[in-house]
């Protein structure tokens, strides 16, 4: 009875296998298709390469399948160089445009018996296959707890929040395309020697449309995705064939229709019917872990000379001289457009200046400044318009703000080793304290993107703040506030100063700035107008001429 | 010369089937991958209008394009709309796309059966003219001058209509064009059927231009499309149209130079090293990223 079904089984864990390439890159919001020509140089690889005779026992594929993960892998580093700049459709497209590539050399070559293909032996058995689908399976359950997991999350839901919370973009990007590219290749091993076949022709479009279509069907949120595409899509022509419905054209259609029906009725592919039992969950025993202490009051935290930002012929930002000690309070307020978001947008290493200098704790701001080196110095953000990771909950959030402060940890839980997990705990507490602090313990299950508008300001503070920072850039946090919600804020602000962080404070409302600040720096139209505490500014002429209106009551709200 | 001529013939269609790609990816920033199946749909629907009702070419183009905006409309309605306000339409739309276009070939299928479909042999007028030793037939310029036609006509239509101003008012920015009074959802909805409307002429012309349609058509101008529009830059239709003909032009001395195994290399080639220098494309414009 099962004999009949043994190549279906083996089919749904090769079509897992290769959606899980795909799947690799999607959980980091990218879009490849190139897998299909990875896959194809791997299994022609491995057709060159491999012994006739078994291998110490065992099937030649012991020496095959590594040898194609090796080709996929490298292959996919090297096509990796230049199009992981690319983003969204114009990735896809580029490694499109390579698998036809791959395709057409690989026809028009000799090694590889051009159009006609090549004959190998069957090797593959339903139990290798689904050895290495358990494999692929384990290292993605792996990865989704561990810091490397939370990182490509929070990549494919907001890549610029991300990087300012201190994730290698680049770096992490790469892993991801690389690990597609291993497992496209062992794909690409396997079916040559389940089919017994292998052309140039079987790598084609159509078979990079399969693996995403799989992938998408199964959901990219959790591990088990592709394997639920993979049994989903594979079941359903046989499933129609044993119902005896007509060969022909029925079955595509209804093959079309329900996936139709699964990708406008289930968001979250079909992985999104299974309840997320294992998110992270807070312990509130164990304590958090102890830090490196903050710079002491009054060290060095941000120099400025000079500096000015133009975007072709408009200066957003004209040189502005600024310096800041540690432990201060420095409010930056000016009318809209006054360059105020351009300016932390350069001291957080986000933008390039375009002219003058300046050091963070330590970093020169200039060209090869990248953000996630800021964010390890210690330069921790909020955003004007709240960039959370929307499909995470609140307390991820806050652990992948944590990301600079904590340790890699997929390789030591790949191997189960116990420090892993204390390190998983320590990241967990740490992330649980700042929620406590800015009044979200109780809400951490939830997921970010159904928080209200005050409960979302509050859960950037709280992600900002589990970086440990020696100086945290809070851009407009009161916004949208109503009154007594600013003057928490206010008071929150001056705990964390009397903590030792320093605070860069963004804000429209002019009272708060007032009560809070020890310092506050007028910018309008790019350039600073004036400085001084705010006493001093509150009188300055020409501040309520630029800022207020020159009729205007010092703190109206504007 | 001729090879010249051949190439532009031949472009002229990857242009028209370019343009219609990109029109959707330049207002509504989706891929529809239902393309290709309204090519291919409407390939095999103007061979029955001739073959069958012996309807001339000349009212079996329009014909088409009818077809065409109907299955733009219906493409739109069933595979995009629905996705209207999700965190993933964007992948969303591609797979929701891809089956509608799956839904579309079975259906041919269902009618007209695996086989390949030709043109009745007198279906197309033989004439041909001798210009300074160039043979061109008058398919030949009947293809030139209905892409160009339809393409100029397009043109008029985004530049100067004030249906073309709300295309690009939602091109622009949905929201804000939804609160001065556009109409966000007639006009989407517009876009996917002139959209197809052209790809689907193109469909019936490359099967007047090969006197063939099969059901794997789509896929290779599937690919050759998102090529072209790369090349020329996402949702620019003046870099399409130059794209596409470039595309033809290249193929033709392609296969002349090094050989039609390697033609197909030629397209993606070029994609690809475009999209390293320029990744924005020869006409489109760079997008700056905003905090």
């Amino acid at each position: 009875m099962l004999g009949d079904y043994t190549a279906t089984l083996t089919l749904i864990a090769l079509t897992a296998i290769f959606a899980y390439s795909f799947y690799a890159v999607l959980m980091a919001g990218q879009l490849s298709l190139g897998q299909a020509g990875l896959a194809s140089l791997a299994g022609f690889s491995a057709t060159v390469v491999m012994p006739d005779s078994p291998v110490v026992g065992l099937s030649p594929l012991v020496v095959g399948i590594p040898v194609g993960m090796l080709v996929g892998a490298c292959v996919a580093f090297l096509l990796g160089l230049p199009v992981m700049r690319l983003r969204g459709v114009f990735l896809a497209i580029a490694t499109l445009g390579f698998a036809e590539m791959v395709r057409i050399v690989l026809i028009n070559a000799e090694w590889t018996g051009g159009a006609q293909g090549t004959s190998v032996p069957k090797l593959v058995t339903p139990g290798i296959a689904w050895g290495c689908l358990l494999l692929v399976a384990y290292w993605f359950w792996r990865l989704g707890g561990s810091r490397f997991g939370r990182g490509l999350a929070a990549i494919r839901e907001d890549e610029l929040a991300a990087r300012a919370m201190g994730v290698h973009i680049r770096r992490y990007r790469m892993a991801a395309f690389v690990t597609s590219g291993a497992i496209a290749g062992m794909y690409g091993v396997l079916l040559a020697y389940f089919s017994r076949f292998i052309t140039p022709d079987d790598f084609g479009f159509a078979a990079a449309v399969d693996g995403l279509v799989t992938a998408v069907v199964g959901g990219s949120l959790l591990f088990l995705g592709p394997l639920l595409g993979s049994g989903f899509l594979t079941s359903v022509p046989e499933i129609q064939r044993a119902l005896g419905v007509e060969a022909g054209w029925i079955r595509p259609f209804l093959s079309a229709l329900l996936l139709l029906v699964v990708i406008l009725f289930l968001p979250g592919g079909l992985s999104s019917l299974i309840p997320r039992w294992r998110t992270p969950r807070l312990d509130p025993s164990i304590p958090a872990p102890e830090l490196p202490a903050l710079p002491p009051p009054g060290t060095s935290v941000l120099t400025l000379k000079g500096l000015g930002k133009a975007y072709g012929g408009l200066h957003a930002v004209r040189s502005v001289d600024l310096e800041l000690g540690s432990g201060e309070i420095l409010g930056l307020i000016g009318p809209n457009g006054a360059g105020k978001t351009t300016l932390v947008n350069l001291i957080s290493g986000l933008s390039v200046p375009t002219s003058g200098t300046g050091t963070v704790l330590g970093i020169p701001l200039g060209p090869d400044g990248q953000g996630h080196r800021f964010a390890r110095a210690g330069v921790s953000r909020t955003f004007q318009h709240s960039k959370l990771f929307d499909r995470l909950t609140v307390l991820e959030n806050a652990l992948v703000g944590a990301h600079v402060v904590t340790r890699p940890t997929l390789l030591r839980r790949l191997l189960w080793l116990p420090s892993a997990r204390r390190d998983e705990q320590r990241a967990l507490a740490q992330a649980g304290a700042q929620l406590a602090r800015v009044g979200l313990a109780d809400r951490a299950g939830v997921n970010a993107g159904a928080l209200s508008y005050g409960d979302r300001r509050r859960l950037e503070i709280a992600r900002a703040l589990a970086a440990h920072p020696t100086l945290l850039i809070l851009d407009e946090p009161a916004a949208g506030m109503n009154h007594v919600e600013a003057q928490e804020l206010s008071t929150l602000i001056r705990t964390l100063a009397e903590d030792g962080i320093t605070v860069l404070l963004i804000e429209h409302n002019v009272r708060m700035v007032l009560e809070t600040c020890t310092r506050i720096v007028v910018l309008s139209f790019g350039e600073v107008i004036a400085a001084g505490d705010p006493a001093t500014i509150a009188k300055d002429p020409v501040v309520i001429e630029a800022y207020l209106g020159s009729d205007g009551p010092a703190d109206s709200r504007v | 010369m001729q090879q010249v001529l051949n190439g532009i013939f031949a472009g002229s269609i990857y242009a028209l089937f370019a343009i219609g790609f990109t029109l959707v990816f330049g207002v509504l920033d989706r891929l529809n991958l239902a393309h290709a199946a309204v090519f291919t749909t409407s390939a095999y629907v103007g061979i029955e209008l001739v073959a069958d009702l012996g309807l001339s070419i000349w009212l079996a183009i329009p014909a088409v394009l009818v077809t065409g905006a109907v299955l733009g409309l219906v493409i739109e309605r069933v595979a995009f709309r629905p996705l209207k306000g999700r965190h993933d339409a964007h992948f969303a739309g591609l797979i929701s796309s891809i089956a509608v276009g799956g839904m579309f070939l079975a259906l041919l299928q269902a009618r007209y059966g695996p086989d390949t479909r030709r043109f009745p042999a007198d279906a197309f007028p033989s004439t041909d003219f001798e210009l300074g030793g160039v043979r061109i037939t008058l398919l030949q310029l009947v293809i030139l001058g209905v892409s160009l036609g339809l393409m100029l006509g397009l043109a008029y239509l985004v530049n100067r209509t004030r249906l073309g101003r709300g295309m690009r008012a939602v091109a622009e920015n949905p929201h804000a064009a939804a609160v001065l009074g556009v109409n966000v959802d007639r006009v989407t909805a517009t876009t996917f059927a002139i959209s197809s409307a052209l790809g689907a002429v193109a469909g019936v012309l490359l099967a007047f231009y090969v006197n063939s349609a099969q059901m794997t058509m789509g896929f290779n101008i599937e690919l050759k499309g998102l090529a072209v529009i790369i090349v020329g830059g996402m949702g620019s239709l003046k870099g399409a149209m130059i794209g596409g003909i470039a595309l033809g032009l290249a193929e033709v001395f392609a296969v002349q130079y090094v050989g039609s195994s390697w033609r197909d290399v030629v397209a993606f080639g070029l994609l690809f090293g475009i999209l390293l220098l320029r990744p924005q494309g020869l006409f489109g414009a760079r997008q700056v990223r905003e905090v």
